[in-house]
């Protein structure tokens, strides 16, 4: 799972700010969201795709893990706890979007047409570290993760930004750790997909 | 398409989730599929793509607004639940929190009162001063006010209460109105001149929390 994020010796400790927090000290709690706003508006950023959205759902995620910080134990990190329901916080949100048939996250009908060494992937030696630096490249995977699925993004930014083990991934979402290595081949494949012309040119 | 144990296979190699063993046995199986293995190349390229650009942190938009935000949220919460829990509306349910056991610890034994004093212009009279809420754990102690223009003091009086050591200084704040705003859960207190005093509100356990505004 995600690890707290490293702290200066003199830095008051999660668990001491829990605790504080789980008495009422809000101020306690305000150190715990500046500490982790960045991650986990980051986390909410990259599954969501929206400025606006990302920055309310990371609200949320914090509002939330206050009303629930009496039942938290202390066996779990707080921000392996936190991004958990950071977490799901983002993903209902993107199930509801998709409910709502808002004309995204199409890969779904072509998940299993995409073959491997299809020409969805570019010949050749792939060495696109000069336009991997290009800023350009960037903004490219993000519209290309905006494309993706819900449950492709879900775990792209589980493995790809959060390093995730496939355990950890599959105890998250839940699902099985075959479907988290299928999810994660086909969501490559999409992105791949996506960029075609980026690798093509780059080679 | 590929057999789902070859995907689990790429993905695992990519993502070195494969044992010593699988991975000689799987790159070995690349030197006799160049298909395979220029795709294994270009999913692993892509991936560090992904990492590079899709940052772990990042900078919050309007981040002290996004944490007053929360606070905000969380007082209205607690207001919200401790309203559920009441009866009696207006100022007294507004200032409930004096009464609680918290304020007791706070108040030295001497001052055991405290009040809010609202001078009501509507009425204009001299005497014209009342209590909007205190808090006295002696329940014996009765408090009143008298206000006085020429003065420009509120005079407030502590009925049965023990006497109050003479080098201790007691002073108070003349308060002409006051506003609540719903949206921030608080209430301001202004003086005659429209100057903000201070601002109550509660945090998230109920307890009160007094602001100065100037």
């Amino acid at each position: 799972m995600p690890a707290s994020a490293s702290t200066d010796p003199g830095e008051v400790s999660d668990l001491d700010l829990v605790k504080r927090s789980q008495a009422g000290d809000t101020r306690a709690f305000d150190v715990l969201v500046t500490r982790y706003r960045g991650r986990i508006y980051a986390m909410t950023y990259h599954l969501i795709q929206n400025e606006t959205e990302a920055w309310d759902l990371a609200q949320e995620a914090f509002i939330k893990a206050w009303r629930a910080l009496p039942s938290f134990k202390h066996d779990a990190g707080f921000y392996t706890w936190l991004y958990r329901i950071a977490h799901n916080v983002s993903y209902d949100w993107l199930r509801k979007k998709k409910i709502q048939g808002d004309g995204e996250f199409d890969d779904e009908r072509t998940e299993h047409r995409v073959a491997a060494g299809a020409e969805a992937t570019p010949k050749g030696d792939l060495a696109p570290d000069a336009a991997l630096r290009n800023a350009e490249l960037g903004h490219r995977i993000q519209d290309a993760i905006a494309k993706l699925s819900p449950e492709h993004r879900q775990v792209i930014v589980l493995r790809e930004v959060e390093g995730l083990a496939y355990e950890e991934i599959a105890a998250l979402i839940p699902c099985s750790l075959g479907t988290v290595m299928s999810r994660l081949f086909y969501a490559r494949k999409k992105l791949q997909e996506q960029l075609h012309d980026v690798y093509e040119t780059s080679i | 398409m590929k057999h789902p144990s070859e995907e689990h296979d790429l993905i695992r190699w990519i993502d070195g989730e494969m044992s010593e063993t699988e991975r000689t046995t799987f790159e070995e199986r690349l030197k006799q599929d160049p298909v395979l293995a220029t795709e294994a190349r270009q999913m692993r390229a892509l991936s560090t793509s992904l990492r590079a650009h899709l940052p772990a942190e990042m900078r919050v938009p309007h981040a002290d607004y996004f944490n007053t935000q929360i606070e905000v949220r969380i007082t209205q919460m607690a207001l919200e639940e401790t309203r559920a829990k009441q009866t009696t509306p207006g100022w007294s349910a507004l200032l409930q929190w004096m009464r609680q056991p918290w304020f007791a610890l706070t108040g030295a034994a001497a001052l055991a009162v405290l009040g809010f004093f609202l001078v009501n212009p509507a009425t204009g009279g001299a005497s014209e001063s009342m209590i909007l809420s205190s808090y006295a754990p002696n329940t014996h102690v009765q408090a009143r006010t008298y206000h006085d223009d020429g003065a420009e003091a509120t005079v407030l009086m502590l009925d049965g209460l023990d006497a109050v050591p003479a080098e201790r200084k007691v002073s108070g704040i003349n308060i002409h109105r006051s506003a609540v705003e719903p949206e921030l859960a608080s209430t301001t207190m202004y003086d005659h001149q429209g100057t903000a005093v201070f601002m109550v509100s509660r945090d998230a356990l109920g307890n009160p929390r007094i602001t100065p505004r100037r």
